[in-house]
């Protein structure tokens, strides 16, 4: 297995170079521009480092965290709520699935009416598409708990909070984490889109910026920031899985 | 009821001992899919204290619904389940109950999974105790070296032991056990029995255990029922009467032993056969 993992590396960065030099020479034939240049894309980066990139990361990320830090708790429990009381699950969650519908994307003018031009649109933004993604996961994840495992720890003497503490809270963990998992992509997502709207700063900013501009090398470098910025994030993610559900096989 | 005497200085254990347990004129239907199926059909069995009873009999017979409804866990479609002279509703928190599927959780270790049932409120008791008790139950089902292990990193047969160990760690009144040796190899299983027995008389505990081994209802129990197939009813009931203590090994090596094996065949096969062929 480690064999087969090590002799893939090869062909993969042999791969990776070939595709890196046909996209340098097609740069560099005519009408080049519109493709641009890996060459003049890493020196493009070098420059956006030495022009402050680093507060437009830190922006778009602030963006992803706030959001996440208040889309993600209020999903987790509304859906831990609902998933327990089946009437407040009739009740509202008709309510929830029709909200769902709509798709996001198509909010971020109204939140940028509603709060301005700021981080606050944005940070809107990414709470609510967290909420959804971690309410349906929650809910479904105190739905999925093997009733016999809280029958179970009743006949041991349970009270009814801690059949909730010590089965439900933690068999609906793996999902509560999987909903996470889902979420951070999305959040990406939507703080991207509303800096894309309107924004002094941000990632987003910078694509839309760069695109109006006609600067194909400056839209490529901010694109290649954003998919770094993507895969940090989801790794970071599956990292912090691995080892709070190191139980699961 | 027949007795039977498996040796010649056998003495009744049981005698002037309370009912503890009462099933009367109990029968379960099912429903599904719109279709009724009728499980149990009009069963009377009564427990006594410290009394130790096996259930036989085919699969699907209802010997789980049995258990399922001594627990609380189910009420019965028509007649009474009774626990010390209390109708059984809701969960009866006096039973420990070791299901036939384990209900071990996956998201915690062996040794968290046994400890379980000391960390609810109703049952405070010290850290070093819970500690002890802890070693000793898990060096009694033979789980030592792997404590740390999760329920999906053990065989079959220790997940059962963990089960077991959860169980005995808080000493129930009442063991309900569902098959719980099924999984086990030979050795082990009768290493496993003598621990049970030795537990169940030291401590005083009434024992509702179902199986499908007669020679291990045989060894252990003070009275084995036998079911007949689907709709379950009790076909027949011995009593067995034993030197204590029991010798798990050396007892089915006596011709009473072997006569009175052959005899709840006998009553078994009939029903074993029908639901092979139907
Ligand atoms: N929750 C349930 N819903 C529907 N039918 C059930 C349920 N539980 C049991 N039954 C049915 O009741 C009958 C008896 O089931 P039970 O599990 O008590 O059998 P058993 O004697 O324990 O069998 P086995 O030896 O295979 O474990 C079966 O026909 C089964 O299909
Ligand atoms: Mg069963």
């Amino acid at each position: 297995m480690a064999a087969a993992l090590k002799d893939v590396w090869i062909p993969r960065a042999v791969l990776l170079a070939l595709a890196l030099a046909s996209w340098e020479w097609a740069g560099h034939s005519a009408n080049g521009e519109w493709i641009s240049r890996p060459s003049a894309i890493v020196i493009r980066l070098g420059e956006m480092i030495g022009a402050g990139l680093h507060i437009d990361i830190a922006v778009t990320l602030g963006e992803i965290s706030a959001g996440l830090a208040i889309g993600g708790p209020a999903g987790v429990l509304l859906g831990l709520w609902l998933g327990r009381s089946p009437l407040a699950a009739g009740l509202l969650s008709p309510v929830v699935v029709a909200l769902n519908s709509i798709p996001f994307v198509a909010l971020a003018p109204l939140m940028i009416m509603w709060f301005g031009l700021g981080v606050l649109p944005k940070i809107v933004l990414v709470a609510l598409v967290t909420f959804f993604i971690m309410f349906f996961n929650a809910y479904s994840g105190v739905l999925a708990v093997d009733r016999d495992l809280i029958d179970g720890l009743w006949l041991m003497g349970a009270a009814p909070d801690e059949a909730f503490r010590k089965v439900v809270l933690p068999g609906a963990a793996a999902w509560i984490m999987s909903g996470l998992k889902s979420a951070v992509p999305y959040a990406l997502i939507g703080a991207t889109v509303g800096e894309m709207m309107l924004a002094r700063r941000g990632i987003g900013h910078l694509v839309t910026q760069a695109a109006s501009q006609f600067d194909m090398t400056g839209v490529y470098a901010a694109l290649f920031v954003l998919m770094v910025l993507g895969i940090v994030l989801s790794e970071a993610v599956a990292l912090t899985e691995a080892r709070l559900l190191r139980w699961r096989k | 009821m027949t007795v039977c005497r498996l040796s010649g200085d056998a003495q009744p254990r049981l005698q002037g001992r309370e009912t503890m347990i009462e099933l009367r004129k109990v029968s379960k239907s099912f429903e599904t899919r719109g279709r009724s199926v009728k499980a149990l059909d009009t069963i009377n069995l009564s427990v006594r204290e410290h009394e130790f009873v096996a259930l036989v009999g085919p699969s699907g017979c209802g010997k789980s619904t049995v258990l399922n409804m001594l627990a609380g866990l189910m009420d019965p479609s028509a007649g009474e389940v009774t626990y010390r002279g209390e109708r059984v509703s809701g969960a009866n928190r006096r039973v420990g109950y070791m299901t036939q599927k384990d209900t071990l959780l996956p998201w915690r270790t062996v040794e968290d999974n046994i400890r379980i049932a000391l960390e609810l409120r109703c049952r405070s008791s010290e850290a070093g105790e819970r500690g002890a008790r802890l070693r000793e139950i898990i060096d009694l089902v033979g789980l030592n070296g792997f404590e740390k292990h999760y329920p999906s990193e053990i065989s079959g047969g220790m997940r059962k032991r963990a089960a077991l160990a959860r169980m005995l760690i808080y000493e129930p009144e009442t063991l309900l056990l569902d098959e719980p040796f099924g999984a086990l190899d030979a050795q082990l299983k009768i290493i496993m029995q003598r621990e049970l027995l030795r537990i169940t008389r030291v401590r005083n505990m009434t024992v509702v255990f179902v199986t499908h081994d007669l020679a291990e209802a045989v060894t252990l129990a003070d009275r084995v029922c036998v079911f007949s197939g689907r709709p379950g009813r009790i076909r027949a009931e011995r009593e067995v009467l034993a030197a204590e203590p029991r010798d798990v090994v050396g007892m089915r090596f006596t011709p009473e032993f072997g006569a009175l094996a052959e005899d709840l065949w006998n009553e078994l096969k009939d029903d074993v056969g029908k639901e092979l062929t139907t």
